[in-house]
């Protein structure tokens, strides 16, 4: 086994010597966790903004179930799907299970909780004044509604952030989901958990930097935005 | 002006109690109310005794137990008349929500269609607020915040305007350029009813005084309070027309 600091160099290399498999595996993240995020996104935001004004029955047991999934292992997510999907599951004959879209399907079930339940929170902290507001003044619904997603993008933005670092950053689902199909499924998560078990250290740090450095950049640019909401208040 | 081709809006029998069984509590009983384009007409009583709730029912916000609505061409269920309220009548309370951003922007929320710039300008000036157009909505006094809900009801232009304690907290100078502008919407036709604790204010504005007790409406004498200089504003009035 090398040191670690030739391991660590040996990462740095890879990432900069435009490596086809390491940047494909890193395209493929993206890809289904933007995709993932982007189809979850809006049903969500709808349900949470839902949740905040609408009075009717149930709605206590659904902010609770809600919150209860956000501590759902990512494993126990995949596992789910997987008995679904598999062959013998009762949607084992849309043959999804080691595809791209059952890895989708599977980070849409793990960000979709975190989403409802954060822009729900954000819609909240928002007064029902607001809400009766905006409906004086915008005449339709769906007006009020934009104005009001205006008023807590903050908080949106937040839900947003935590949901996709959630998903990119998630091994269970991914692995169970999509079978770690080199050039397919095979995501930075994945490919980790793969090289690590091999021994092959380098490819993995490599992949963990780009992990760490978009985690890093996401926090930033929240900062950056909530920093700015603030000051536009004072 | 108000284009509407009603001009008169009769609520009968508004009974609204909350709570369930044995702490059910009425808040209104079977109370008649007429709001009439033109007309101002002032809500006092006593805090918590009902004055809000009464506004948020008859502005379609809240629903009451029962309710009959007729606007002298038909008469409407809850249903159809919750949303003509929501059209027609304006709620402003005491202290109007602002919006994140600028006044021109919180005026943006109230304007639909074309010549929007223009119009915001009017607003603008009509309440006196054109300095204070790029200022955040959020920081303004509790005067100015007024002044711009009164601008989005301009702009909007309900056939009514419910205001609920309009005017608390702000100083004499606040409340008379307040009282202007309510002047102003009386005089385009529009109807005013104005919750207030004190009974003392809104005299330059108030047609009808009703006052309400233990969840029903008492008609009183519109009383003036005779320490108060005279009737006439000593602040001049910059007002236009709609």
């Amino acid at each position: 086994m090398e040191s670690l600091d030739a391991t660590i160099w040996k990462a740095i290399t890879l990432l900069f010597s435009g490596d086809k498999e390491l940047w494909n595996i890193i395209g493929i993240s993206f890809q289904i966790s933007t995709s993932a995020i982007l189809l979850a996104l809006l049903p969500a935001v709808l349900l949470g903004f839902v949740l905040a004004y609408a009075h009717f029955p149930g709605r206590r047991f659904l902010i609770s179930v809600f919150n209860t999934l956000l501590a759902v292992p990512a494993v126990v997510v995949g596992l789910t799907l997987y008995i679904l999907l598999s062959r013998q599951g009762p949607l084992g004959e849309w043959k999804l299970l080691f595809t791209q879209t059952a890895m989708i399907l599977g980070q849409i079930t793990l960000s979709f909780p975190i989403l409802v339940a954060m822009s729900h929170s954000a819609f909240q902290s928002a007064e029902i004044r607001a809400w009766d507001t905006a409906r004086t003044l915008a005449g339709s619904p769906i007006r009020s509604f934009f104005i009001i997603m205006r008023e807590v993008r903050f908080g949106l933005l937040s839900a947003l952030l935590a949901a996709y670092g959630r998903i990119i950053a998630e091994v269970g689902a991914s692995m169970m989901l999509g079978g770690n199909i080199l050039h397919y499924t095979r995501n930075i998560p994945t490919a980790i958990a793969l090289e690590t078990s091999k021994g092959d250290f380098a490819q993995g740090i490599a992949l963990g930097i780009i992990l760490v450095s978009m985690a890093f950049l996401l926090t930033i640019t929240l900062q950056t935005i909530q920093g700015r909401g603030a000051l536009a208040h004072e | 002006m108000n284009n509407s081709p009603i001009s008169q809006i009769q609520f009968s029998g508004i009974t609204k109690s909350f709570g369930k069984r044995k702490g059910k509590k009425l808040i209104i009983n079977d109370l008649d109310i007429t709001l009439t384009g033109g007309e101002c007409t002032l809500l006092t009583g006593k805090n918590g005794s009902g004055k809000s709730t009464l506004l948020r029912i008859l502005s379609g916000l809240i629903k009451p137990d029962s309710a009959t609505i007729n606007t002298g061409l038909q008469s409407l269920s809850w249903k159809q008349a919750r949303k003509l309220l929501r059209k027609q009548v304006m709620y402003l309370y005491q202290e109007p929500y602002m919006f994140d951003g600028s006044v021109r922007r919180n005026l943006l929320y109230a304007v639909s269609g074309a010549n929007a710039k223009q119009r915001i300008n009017r607003a603008l000036q009509w309440a006196d607020l054109e300095h204070r157009a790029e200022t955040e909505a959020k920081c303004l006094s509790g005067g100015e915040k007024q002044r711009v809900a009164l601008a989005q009801a301009w702009l909007k232009q309900p056939l009514v305007l419910l205001l609920d304690e309009p005017t608390s907290n702000m100083d004499d100078y606040s409340r008379h350029i307040t009282e202007d502008l309510l002047l102003s919407f009386k005089k385009s036709g529009t109807a005013l009813l104005v919750a207030s604790h004190d009974p003392n204010h809104f005299y330059r504005v108030t047609d009808n005084n009703l006052s309400l007790i233990h969840g029903e409406l008492i008609n009183k004498p519109i009383e003036l309070n005779t320490d108060l200089p005279n009737n006439v504003s000593p602040f001049p009035n910059k007002l236009g027309q709609h």
